[in-house]
């Protein structure tokens, strides 16, 4: 586990976004709203809180993360591939025939990937297996989980949610990715699933409520977890579908987006430019 | 006048079975949903505490839970009823355990028509259809006591996906408990006029109803297959290029399962195959025995069947 400061985690993030938006280049299409709405938290998970080794990524003590909302794979293999697991060129073969990035995680193609998800509503009681095996062969590793806001009507999802409370599997910490949005529109108009984590307060988990965009609130909320707790803890973190781009932030659009040229060129643009100023701002200090 | 034969429970048998094995491997652990007792593991519970996990009625959930405890090493058993481990659950066992490739062995007792009086909610007269077209995944239908503790030995050992089907009502002994070897079938009976091959608890009267036959100087082949998938196509090959003619026999829908898996690898043989398994609708409920009698998989309404079938395959000039 690496302490990072929080300005290193929003540099990180940034290159990070840059290149989710590369994996759509050559007229790709992809979860692209998503990935960006959560790429903070995977950036802070990788790049701060998990006690994990890129050179050694099978180690049967490593934290372990399962990406339950596995659309937003392009947001997984970004920071993967900034973190030393695969050289960062493997993200130019994304939906290549044959590839090991595909739109969805595979765990036999790609270091790092901890499960094949995707279809929605498994990462859970995936990730309560892991922490239960983990806690039989008295290991300490953590097991962290993203969901989606939009895959919560899963039921499956509070099968996980009780059963991780029952087991008191205090080493899941599940982040909810809360963008609003959905295919379809919002959450609240397809199907509202809120108040979210009164849900998961009800099932008997602890529940933290942040900005899933501000990295310095998620570092917080993740020195706040006691890793012998009796209880999983439950993040509902609030963010912007799309976040970064400006073009598209916060629209239903950005779910599933294929970009015109100038689009992107537009897109990296406006990424680049806050590179450039977190950069500056580094150096000034 | 011959005793009785000795009637064993299966789900007993097969608990002692895991049991025994997980007494000399800690890898393994026992998922229950709400059910891990009639599933045959009060012994285990009793003595592995700590490796018996419960997990009320979610058999969707407790299959991605098995899949996760399979990646840190160890290996989960979930068994509950065949029509909930099979269907409720299918994308899970689809996606997180096959697709994932994980050493999870998922057992359904109280398959086929068992639960006759509590209706076809409670059959699973589909599950190998379901299971087999999942790749990787083996599929076990152990004939007799002995077969399902050999069949539980090699289901532990087997490093993968294994959907095992194990019935509810007492079971009798057909055959001297000898090695298990997942896609080996065993010649049970020789014969030429045609090739029977039949799986789980219908073998026991598909012996009686191919005995009946050979009184009647009919004699079968009968090949008795405790695996589904992959089946033993070179011993099934052997048998049906010398008879001509196959009939498989299945407490299970007579389409999807056994007679699909053979008539894949019977392909290019040209040769009749008819099946005997449940018709293809929804069927009734009653007593178990009586459901037997009512599709014809009771011994007479097997002996009946085969013989029609035997008739019906011969060239005219032999009828």
């Amino acid at each position: 586990m690496r302490r990072l400061a929080p300005q290193d985690l929003r540099i990180e993030a940034e290159e990070a976004r840059l290149l989710i938006l590369r994996m759509l280049r050559g007229g790709r299409s992809g979860h692209v709203g998503g990935a960006l709405s959560c790429v903070d938290i995977l950036t802070t998970l990788y790049f701060d809180e998990m006690d994990i080794d890129p050179l050694e990524p099978t180690r049967p003590d490593r934290d372990r993360f399962i990406l339950s909302a596995g659309h937003k794979a392009l947001a997984q293999y970004a920071v993967l591939a900034r973190r030393g697991y695969f050289p960062e060129p493997w993200v130019d073969t994304y939906s290549d025939l044959g590839s090991r990035l595909a739109g969805h995680p595979d765990m036999h193609k790609l270091p790092g990937v901890e499960a094949n998800t995707g279809a929605l509503g498994h990462g859970l009681s995936i990730a309560c297996g892991i922490a239960l095996g983990l806690r039989l062969q008295e290991r300490r590793s953590r097991v962290f989980v993203v969901l989606g806001d939009g895959e919560l009507p899963e039921g499956s999802n509070w099968e996980g949610a009780a059963m991780a409370a029952h087991h008191q599997l205090g080493n899941v910490v599940a982040f909810v990715d809360v963008n609003d949005l959905q295919i379809s529109g919002r959450t609240a108009d397809v199907m509202n699933m809120e108040p979210i984590a009164d849900k998961f307060a009800a099932f008997g988990w602890k529940v933290r409520t942040i900005d899933g965009n501000d990295v310095e609130q998620i570092q917080g909320v993740l020195a706040e977890v006691d890793r012998d707790s009796s209880s999983p803890t439950a993040v509902v973190a609030q963010t912007t579908k799309a976040k970064g781009v400006s073009s598209l932030e916060d629209t239903a659009a950005s779910h599933y987006w294929k970009p015109a040229a100038a689009e992107m060129a537009e897109a990296e643009a406006e990424i680049r430019a806050r590179l450039q100023q977190l950069s500056l701002q580094t150096v000034a200090r | 006048m011959t005793a009785a034969p000795e009637l064993v429970d299966p789900r007993k048998t097969f608990g002692q079975a895991v049991t025994e094995f997980a007494a000399d491997d800690s890898r393994v652990v026992v998922l229950s949903a709400d059910s891990g007792v009639s599933s045959g593991f009060g012994a285990f519970r009793d003595r592995f505490p700590g490796r018996y996990l419960e997990f009320g009625i979610q058999e969707h959930g407790a299959t991605g839970v098995a899949s996760g405890l399979a990646t840190t090493g160890l290996v989960p058993v979930f068994a509950a009823i065949a029509a909930f481990v099979t269907n409720r659950n299918y994308e899970a066992f689809r996606n997180d355990v096959a697709y994932m490739g994980q050493n999870v062995k998922i057992v359904g007792r109280n398959g086929g028509m068992t639960y006759s009086d509590l209706g076809p909610t409670h059959y699973s007269l589909e599950d190998y259809a379901i299971i087999r077209m999942l790749p990787g995944v083996v599929v076990l239908s152990p004939q007799d006591p002995g077969e399902i503790r050999a069949a539980a030995r090699a289901m532990l050992t087997h490093e993968g996906p294994v959907y095992m089907r194990i019935g509810g009502p007492a079971i009798a002994n057909l055959f001297a408990e000898g090695p298990f070897v997942i896609g080996k079938g065993r010649t049970h009976r020789s014969g030429d006029v045609a090739t029977v091959v039949s799986t789980g608890p219908a073998t026991a009267n598909t012996i009686a109803a191919v005995d009946a036959l050979r009184a009647e100087g009919v004699t079968l082949d009968l090949l008795c297959m405790p695996t589904v998938e992959p089946v033993d196509a070179e011993l099934i090959i052997e048998s049906a290029t010398r008879t001509g003619h196959v009939i498989t026999v299945e407490e299970h829908y007579d389409r999807g399962g056994l007679s699909a898996a053979v008539s894949e690898c019977l392909g290019p043989l040209r040769v009749r195959h008819d099946a005997i398994g449940l018709p293809h609708q929804h069927v009734i409920t009653g007593t178990y025995e009586g459901l037997l009698a009512t599709y014809g998989l009771d011994a007479e309404g097997l002996t009946r069947q085969l013989r029609d079938i035997v008739a019906a395959g011969r060239p005219a000039s032999a009828k």
